[in-house]
């Protein structure tokens, strides 16, 4: 039988597309279970969430820190209920991860707060003693890049379809509109702020990279 | 640090393996460079020939071809019946594990006495509470609640000199200042011995909002008798708060009844130990 495909290259190509086909089919399907559509209550980004989403993953946080509770006693204790698949579903790309320098990340919004991040991501080693996790003052004085997440945002809406503007869901509207809404979202993050250029920043109408960033870290719940 | 790598069995072990393995790649490398040397072509040559070229028929060992063969139908046997009948869950084995670990740890630590219960505490706070309050419970300058200092008389003067907000009590915010000087030390006292003993006429201002006893007027405002109590810190833990100095989160559904009440023994071991 082998003899016979080795001489007839057109068929011997036709079964190793279906062999690996099939491969593909098997990781493919599972995607279209129920268990893999969006969680109740998931929510796209709001464009402030995604622009912090953008100094995440620019400022490589993921090389240290996974998205990703495990099923297992000890974690779910230190970090809360495990994830589930449709809790990524508008993740693009998801943020797993793939090594624990420092703590995982998917649920840190329960249990850290606006205040705690500004004096952490200023000086870690202020609030955790002997932490190796670096300081990112750049971030207090760099504004975020909302144009590029408004068009990520306006993509993933048409493209890809995500629920925004429906009714129920993130609403993200016209630029003018979402960037109003971000500057909205700002002054609330910036209230609980103490920096004052961060504040004075978002007074002109501004926003700075650490308030994005925080406003995406506190949707991680 | 163990600096003598040969006190480990692993390494023991790996060493002992890296020589076997050493030697094997030398006997088989050896084996087939001279084959290569020696070897005449035998064997039935297949009836196909490409430019001059010809293949000998080369069969699969049986032995290989059976095993192989067998783990096809094993295969198949797995996908269809194996797997979804008996389905192994993951989600299942956690949830097992989940239940066991809390039947056991409510009855061994049902009725825990104070040692226990702090040591207990202490584990939970370095992890749970100590990157916002500091491993000494100090709120690191500020960034959050002291306390060395909350839940003792000096916290409860404190309360009444800045006033207190964000616990979401029905009756809103604690206005600062209602009292001050020794009026205010002597109600501070008062109210952290547990409303023992004669009360001061001046908790009367108190009295508006806690209510006579002192006891929050059924949840209106907080309950003053338990006040510097591992009860009011599960209470405070409950709620969260986010009031004039940060932002505390709510550990609602994150610590087991005993486990606030082991913490909030530990914290108040902070400010109450005489
Ligand atoms: C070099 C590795 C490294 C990088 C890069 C890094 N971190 Fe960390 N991070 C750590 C370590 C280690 C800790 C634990 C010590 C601490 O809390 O500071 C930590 C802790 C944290 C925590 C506290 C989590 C908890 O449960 O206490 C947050 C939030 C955090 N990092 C956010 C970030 C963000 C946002 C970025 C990207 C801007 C980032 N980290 C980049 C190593 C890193
Ligand atoms: C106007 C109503 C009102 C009056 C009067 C009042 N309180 Fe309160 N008190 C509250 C409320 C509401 C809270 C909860 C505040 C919060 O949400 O943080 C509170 C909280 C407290 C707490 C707990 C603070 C903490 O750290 O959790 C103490 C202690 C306290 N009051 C003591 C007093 C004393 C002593 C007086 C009298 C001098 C007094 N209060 C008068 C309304 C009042
Ligand atoms: C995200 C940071 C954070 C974490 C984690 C945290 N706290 Fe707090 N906590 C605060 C801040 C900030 C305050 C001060 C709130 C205010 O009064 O403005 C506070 C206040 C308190 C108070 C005083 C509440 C009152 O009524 O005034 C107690 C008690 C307390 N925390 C106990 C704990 C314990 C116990 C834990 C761990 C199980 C813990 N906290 C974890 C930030 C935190």
């Amino acid at each position: 039988m082998f003899h016979w495909l080795e001489q007839r290259p057109f068929f011997f190509s036709v079964g190793v597309f279906l062999v690996i086909a099939f491969a593909g089919l098997i990781e493919i399907v599972p995607d279209f279970a129920q268990a893999s559509r969006p969680v109740a209550g998931t929510q796209p980004y709001t464009l402030l969430q995604l622009a912090g989403r953008h100094v995440y993953i620019k400022d490589s946080c993921n090389a240290c820190h996974s998205q990703l509770i495990r099923p297992f006693k000890s974690e779910t204790d230190r970090y809360g209920p495990y994830s589930l698949s449709g809790e990524y579903a508008y993740d693009r790309p998801f943020l797993w991860g793939s090594k624990r320098t420092g703590p995982d990340l998917h649920r840190v919004g329960e249990y850290r707060t606006t205040d705690w991040h500004e004096n952490h991501m200023w000086e870690p080693t202020s609030v955790v003693p002997g932490s190796i996790m670096p300081a990112y003052k750049h971030m207090f004085t760099q504004n975020a890049d909302l144009e590029t997440a408004y068009a990520e945002a306006l993509t993933v809406k048409k493209v890809f379809n995500v629920p925004y503007d429906q009714p129920g869901f993130t609403k993200l509207g016209s630029w003018e509109e979402a960037k109003k809404q971000a500057l909205e979202d700002a002054k609330k993050i910036a209230a609980d702020m103490k920096n004052k250029d961060v504040k004075e920043a978002v007074e002109r109408g501004e926003i700075p990279e650490i308030v994005a960033l925080i406003a995406y870290l506190n949707s991680l719940r | 640090m163990n600096s003598n790598i040969f006190q480990d069995n692993i390494n023991q072990l790996a060493l002992l393996a890296a020589v076997i393995i050493f030697f094997l790649t030398v006997f088989v490398a050896g084996k087939y460079i001279k084959q290569m040397k020696t070897d005449k072509s035998t064997g039935e040559l297949a009836d196909e020939n490409w430019d001059g070229i010809g293949e000998y028929k080369n069969e699969l060992p049986s032995g290989w071809a059976y095993t192989f063969l067998g783990t096809m139908i094993w295969g198949l046997w797995y996908w269809t019946m194996g797997y979804p009948v008996d389905a192994y869950s993951q989600i299942g084995e956690y949830n097992e594990e989940v239940a066991a670990h809390t039947a056991m740890f409510e009855s061994k630590w049902a009725d825990a006495d104070d040692q226990t219960l702090q040591e207990m505490g202490e584990g939970i706070f370095l992890v749970q509470c100590a990157p916002c309050h500091g491993i000494a419970g100090d709120g690191m300058g500020g960034k959050a609640a002291d306390l060395t200092v909350w839940g003792s008389a000096a916290g409860v003067l404190a309360t009444i000199q800045n006033g207190s907000k964000g616990l979401g009590y029905p009756m809103g915010e604690m206005p600062a200042g209602m009292l001050s000087g020794d009026a205010a030390k002597k109600v501070a006292e008062y109210v952290a011995n547990g409303m023992k003993g004669e009360m001061p006429a001046e908790f009367g201002v108190c009295a508006g909002c806690h209510g006579m006893d002192g006891k929050g007027m059924g949840g209106m405002a907080p309950d003053l008798t338990k006040y510097g109590s591992p009860a009011f810190v599960a209470d405070v833990l409950e709620r969260g708060k986010k009031g004039y100095i940060g932002k505390m989160v709510s550990f609602k559904g994150r610590l087991t009844p005993i486990q606030e009440k082991a913490v909030g023994a530990y914290i108040l071991s902070l400010s109450r130990s005489e």
